[in-house]
């Protein structure tokens, strides 16, 4: 008989490695706080209500996507995907960064099903695409950043367009590079699952598991974020307001804010709309990096791929972010000009 | 997984549905959430009371499945061993392992829930609200809740109090500074605005200014923002109390603080009121 105990005595290194890791973090973490009692009861009660708003919200999102996970994994067909997807992989990816307006699905829950869509053998390539492109290339995302920003179509294609471009240039990438060299071992292979029967009880069970596995990386991933936020990151400090004629200084800003903060990428083009009055380069790579890389996605992401990769995506993100933002606000002149030409001259836009 | 790992799992899936569902019927989630959300939050956590509950009274045991699976094995393994790779060499295989022991998810994630739970007060604290906007200025790029842009509108969508006061909305109020266009229509206007009671720790030398806000949110309060107007009282004034919900009436008048254009009300009158369903304004 198994004793429940054992594993955890017999933690897997990349679980010590993690530990290691909160543990450093939790210590930097610490010199931030004040000695003074009351801002740190203060934090401590935001951090509790930060951490509870997140969790509440993305747990119901977090077990429909391993419910629909649980259920692709026992009854979809091993390699029915290959029947649907255009038989060259190059067009392949282009088609996988658009499928979240045909499959939307918000960053929380799209890791595990393509966890389970790559163990049923969706290229690899077309997932990471897929899970990159599906936050933002949505219909959802489109609207409220299109209402955000006054009505904005402009602003809501740009955001659009940089999330597919970017995760169809990731995926390109990956294609070319074996897979056994950012995917976890577990994630490549399908294990015993194949041989399981197709029936509620396999499917209830596979579910449970991605909900387990993917649960504790979310909950990590929230409890990060609610300490950053109440501890290290104040948007209303001076450091952030006098970025705001800065771009080339204030988009890289900007896309670290959009980590720590770990927003929901339907409702993050609110935030981007509120905070300051930033140009157009560092709100857009806000709205585009935050729901490819955040606090809470790195644990989740850990599920799927080796924290090498997560290190070099989390890289590759924020250059390729920071460099097409600047590109799109020189392409289209300065933010306030950009809207004019789209208001009319009459309409202010900037206070 | 084992049949045991399965049910502990189970259970803890129960336990997590379970606290969703104590927040949907407690009416807790109110302080968290949007109310489009609330519905989730109960389906989300029905759904996943019924798989907790289904994997209690139906385990896995993947040991049983027919595999090679011989040994009593309690890893989390997601690969298959075959006939090359026995579990004697589990010490020194460089494979990762596939999830992990209820342990490791019970403490990870139910200790933070539990601490989370006993120390909110389902609220942000002072600095808290300070930080997610209570004393910024208008920024004009936030078109939330956009106001009518002439006098016949306001006439027309504004409803008014008993006394001919405008019942405005603060966000309303709010995001008209710096839009000199129809900032004309509500500079000067009697308004009603309500909101919650704060001190005011900005242009406040007088000590006759006190501040009233609103919260708005998409989602969660994760991305809350908070909207504030300064109301100048004629005297001094510490009724009603901080924190509590009042309707503020008087004249709505825009002033400039540095480079910033910001609304102020000059109260006539501050009265408390009941506090609303859902404290959110919605920004969609």
């Amino acid at each position: 008989m198994a004793s429940f105990a054992d594993p955890c005595l017999d933690l897997p290194k990349s679980l010590q490695r993690e530990f290691l890791r909160m543990q450093v973090c939790f210590c930097a973490i610490s010199r931030f706080t004040s000695p003074v009692t009351e801002l740190r009861e203060a934090q401590l009660q935001d951090g509790s209500f930060e951490f509870l708003a997140i969790f509440l919200e993305g747990l119901p999102f977090i077990f429909m996507g391993t419910i629909v996970s649980g259920f692709l994994g026992t009854y979809l067909p091993r390699n029915a995907f290959e029947r649907f997807l255009p038989k060259n992989r190059t067009l392949a990816i282009f088609v996988s960064g658009l499928l979240g307006a045909v499959f939307p699905v918000c960053e929380c829950a799209v890791v595990p099903v393509i966890r389970r869509l790559v163990k049923n053998g969706l290229p690899v390539s077309c997932a990471l695409t897929y899970m990159l492109a599906a936050p933002i290339f949505n219909p959802v995302t489109a609207i409220s950043t299109y209402k955000a920003f006054n009505n904005s179509y402009a602003i809501a294609g740009s955001r659009l367009a940089m999330g597919w471009l970017i995760a169809v240039a990731v995926g390109l990438v990956m294609a070319r590079i074996a897979h056994q060299h950012f995917l976890k071992p577990s994630a490549i292979e399908s294990g015993n699952e194949h041989h399981h029967p197709r029936n509620l009880k396999t499917a209830m069970n596979n579910s449970l598991r991605d909900f387990m596995d993917v649960g504790l990386y979310f909950t990590i991933g929230v409890i990060l974020t609610a300490l950053l936020k109440t501890t290290v990151i104040d948007p209303t400090s001076d450091f952030w307001k006098n970025l705001a004629d800065n771009s080339l200084a204030a988009t890289p800003a900007m896309m670290v804010l959009a980590f720590i903060l770990s927003l929901c990428s339907t409702s993050d083009a609110f935030i981007a709309a509120n905070i300051g009055n930033f140009k157009y380069a560092p709100k857009l790579a806000f709205m585009v990096f935050g729901p490819m890389m955040d606090a809470k996605l790195i644990f989740l992401y850990s599920t799927v791929f080796r924290w090498k990769f997560i290190f070099f995506l989390f890289l590759g993100l924020f250059a390729a972010t920071w460099g097409l933002s600047l590109a799109f606000e020189h392409g289209l002149g300065s933010y306030d000009s950009f809207m004019e030409s789209y208001w009319g001259s009459e309409k202010e836009v900037a206070p | 997984m084992t049949a045991l790992h399965t049910r502990l799992f189970g259970l803890l899936a129960t336990t997590w549905g379970g606290v969703l569902l104590y927040f949907y019927s407690s009416m807790r989630m109110k302080k968290y959430l949007a109310p489009d959300f609330h519905i989730l939050l109960l389906i989300g956590g029905i759904g996943i009371v019924i798989l907790g509950l289904f994997s209690l009274i139906n385990p896995t045991s993947e040991d049983s499945c027919g595999h090679d699976h011989d040994d009593d094995c309690d890893h989390d393994h997601g690969q298959n061993h075959g006939p090359h790779h026995s579990h004697d060499d589990c010490a020194d295989c460089s494979h990762e392992h596939d999830g992990h022991g209820p342990g490791i998810t019970y403490a990870l994630t139910l200790l933070p829930l539990i601490g989370a739970l006993h120390f909110t007060e389902d609220r942000l604290s002072a600095i808290g609200i300070a930080k997610k906007g209570l004393y910024e200025t208008p920024n004009l790029t936030a078109p939330a809740d956009a106001p009518p842009f002439t006098r016949e509108d306001l006439e027309k969508r504004v409803p008014r109090n008993l006394d001919g006061e405008f019942q405005l909305s603060l966000v309303t109020a709010y995001y008209v500074a710096g839009d000199r266009e129809v900032e004309g229509i509500f500079d000067g206007l009697p308004v009603e605005l309500e909101g919650r009671l704060v001190e005011e720790k900005v242009n406040n030398e007088s000590g006759l200014r006190r501040r009233i806000y609103r919260s708005i949110i998409s989602c969660c309060a994760a991305d809350m923002s908070i909207v504030g107007i300064p109301l100048e009282f004629e005297t001094p004034s510490a009724e009603p109390p901080n924190d509590s919900w009042v309707k503020a009436s008087g004249t709505l008048v825009f002033e400039d603080v540095g480079e910033d254009r910001v609304p102020l009300l000059k109260v006539r009158q501050v009265i408390a009121s009941e506090e609303p369903y859902s404290e959110f304004l919605l920004r969609q």
